[in-house]
């Protein structure tokens, strides 16, 4: 007898809404949406709008006000929980790249799997196989203040990329790079995207980047437009 | 290979960033910490000294009225514990801490010429003084500190006595003491007729008696005989009486305080290293790290701050018992040998000290919200 197979998209969201300051605030105002395994898809729209909290739901950083947000048809946050969700499915990139100061850059792609791989070689092997992929094998050793912006960022892919997850979520991942480094970074996702089969979603406010993706999704006033 | 992370590793980098905090801190927890091994150290030091000189004599009661430096008992009880028949022998002594130079002071015994107690010391050089003289016994280390010899004049509270013998002392206590006849004390300290305690020797446990069970016996039968007077073991009487009792006091009041200071030291450094890594908090919970992990994390931290502060202590308080030891002032009461289990000890405190310290900021660090930590500027 084989498995039943999980038909259900890779994530799915149902009338999500969020809201800060005791309702005051309306994030996002009922949103639906489904995401298949496997997709390329941007998330664009004015300043405020509501897309880096679709993200940060979808990611599980965050909880929603109202609605829920399933993974392959279990509900985050009841069903599965969201450190080990977050840990294992999901890889993270930032604007800002957020990357530890006081750690080299090796060490630094290694802090995902800290509490995942019992095996600090392993570790230390997986981190420097990925930074090289990145091309950044003459940066191992080097703090992230030594860095160039599109460097840091490439060492953020390789620490996303550390847990093996089955998604990508970057929050403006070229925001902080001149035109040349956005190019490289957004090529570097997608070829990633297709090589490795992953999904990858991005929230951008630029144009040519969100009309890259296979799957677009504009938002604006907490709400999905056509 | 190129370098591997783990968490502490992680937790040093994140300490070693703010190197003067660190630092500063480091020293807070190693003053507390030294405070307690030389103080600590000092006083249970103390009170094997003193243990040791009633057993280097073979002393195994000490009858006293209420407390060792009551000195209102009467010497005349003497005779009356001498009748006993579990009693050998049973001495009269007094003691008393004094200033024998401006700079050196040494606890001065008053016991009789022909005490049995006399014979657990050995004489270096001179001979035994003789009761109802001006004549003294001095400690090899409390001779070689005052720079006196058998044969010179040491002048005590205004009166000359002659150093008729240097001895060796089977304790620090003793070597760096002053013994002289009982009366001569007593007239020193305007305390005729009275004397601090009587050290009783009881003669053999009978066969078939244990000593333990002999020795409660002994007890009773002279508190018996002597209503109001207390016959205490020796043992006990080394870890009760009230110069231990305050040494053990302020040791523990001190070192308390020193720790309480070193644990605020700890508390204020995590409490500012958290709130300044909130971000950095926020990109861990991002990571998937669980709230616990964090804890851990920060609970290493305030670990590590304790362990090296408790090594550093250590050293401190070491030095300063060894410094202390060979300072004529302390010399006669310092030991400088500390145990292990106490160096143990300390570094055990040391690092309980740094684990209580970072609970707090590890629980506030620990339970940030995601997307709060990862807005903080």
């Amino acid at each position: 007898m084989t498995e039943p197979v999980n038909t259900a998209p890779i994530l799915q969201v149902r009338d999500l809404r969020k809201s800060y300051d005791e309702g005051r605030i309306e994030a996002l105002r009922g949103v639906d949406l489904a995401i298949e395994a496997g997709d390329f898809v941007s998330i664009s729209g004015p300043s405020g709008s509501g897309k880096s909290t679709l993200l940060q739901l979808l990611g599980g950083l965050d909880s929603p006000t109202h609605g829920e947000v399933l993974y392959r048809g279990a509900r985050l946050g009841t069903a599965i929980d969201l450190d080990a969700y977050r840990s294992q499915k999901v890889g993270f990139i930032f604007q800002a790249f957020h990357l530890m100061p006081t750690l080299r850059v090796l060490e630094n792609v290694q802090v995902p799997m800290l509490a995942l791989s019992p095996s600090p070689q392993r570790r230390a092997e997986r981190a420097a196989a990925l930074l090289i992929e990145m091309g950044l094998q003459h940066r191992l050793r080097q703090y992230p203040s030594e860095l160039s912006a599109g460097e840091r960022q490439r060492v953020a892919i390789a620490r996303a990329l550390a847990n093996e997850p089955e998604m990508l979520l970057a929050d403006e991942p070229t925001g902080n790079l001149d035109s040349e480094n956005s190019a490289r970074i957004m090529e570097i996702l997608t070829g990633i995207q297709k090589v490795r089969g992953m999904t990858l979603i991005v929230v951008t406010h630029e144009n040519e980047i969100a009309h890259s993706a296979s799957h677009q999704i504009h938002i604006r006033d907490g709400r999905i437009r056509a | 290979m190129a370098s591997q992370l783990s968490y502490a590793g992680f937790a040093w980098k994140n300490l070693w960033r703010r190197r003067l905090r660190t630092l500063l801190t480091l020293g807070g927890i190693a003053m507390a910490i030294g405070a307690f091994v030389a103080l600590v150290g000092f006083s249970r030091a103390f009170e094997h000294e003193w243990l040791r000189m009633y057993e280097g004599a073979g002393t195994d009661l000490a009858v006293v009225e209420k407390s060792f430096l009551n000195t209102s008992l009467d010497e005349s009880v003497g005779a009356k514990l001498r009748a006993l028949p579990v009693v050998a022998e049973a001495r009269p002594m007094i003691f008393n801490l004094m200033d024998l130079t401006p700079e050196v002071n040494a606890l001065v015994f008053g016991w009789q010429a022909d005490s049995y107690e006399l014979n657990s010391i050995k004489l270096a050089s001179g001979r035994r003084f003789r009761d109802g003289q001006p004549e003294i016994l001095l400690g090899d280390i409390l001779a070689e500190n005052l720079k006196k010899s058998a044969g010179d004049t040491l002048e005590i509270q205004g009166t000359p006595f002659t150093v008729v013998g240097i001895y060796h002392g089977g304790s620090a206590l003793e070597a760096g003491a002053v013994i002289m006849p009982l009366d001569q004390l007593q007239q020193l300290s305007a305390l005729q007729g009275k004397v601090a305690a009587f050290h009783v020797r009881l003669r053999p446990a009978p066969a078939g008696e244990a000593q333990e069970q002999y020795i409660k016996r002994a007890q009773a039968q002279i508190e018996a005989a002597l209503p109001g007077l207390h016959a205490v073991p020796a043992a006990e009487r080394a870890a009760n009486n009230q110069l231990v009792v305050l040494a053990h006091a302020v040791a523990w009041g001190t070192s308390s305080i020193a720790l309480i200071v070193g644990i605020l030291g700890i508390v204020n450094t995590m409490a500012m290293s958290v709130f300044e890594r909130t971000r950095e908090i926020g990109i861990l919970r991002a990571l998937g790290w669980k709230s616990g992990r964090i804890m851990l994390l920060i609970e290493i931290e305030a670990a590590t701050l304790g362990l090296i502060g408790g090594l550093l202590g250590i050293g401190v308080g070491w030095g300063s018992l060894r410094l202390l030891s060979t300072m004529p002032q302390t010399a006669s009461i310092v030991s400088a040998s500390v145990s292990p289990l106490h160096l143990l000890e300390a570094l055990g405190i040391a690092i309980l000290a740094g684990l209580l310290a970072g609970l707090i900021p590890a629980w506030r660090g620990a339970h940030l919200s995601p997307v709060e930590a990862l807005r903080h500027d």
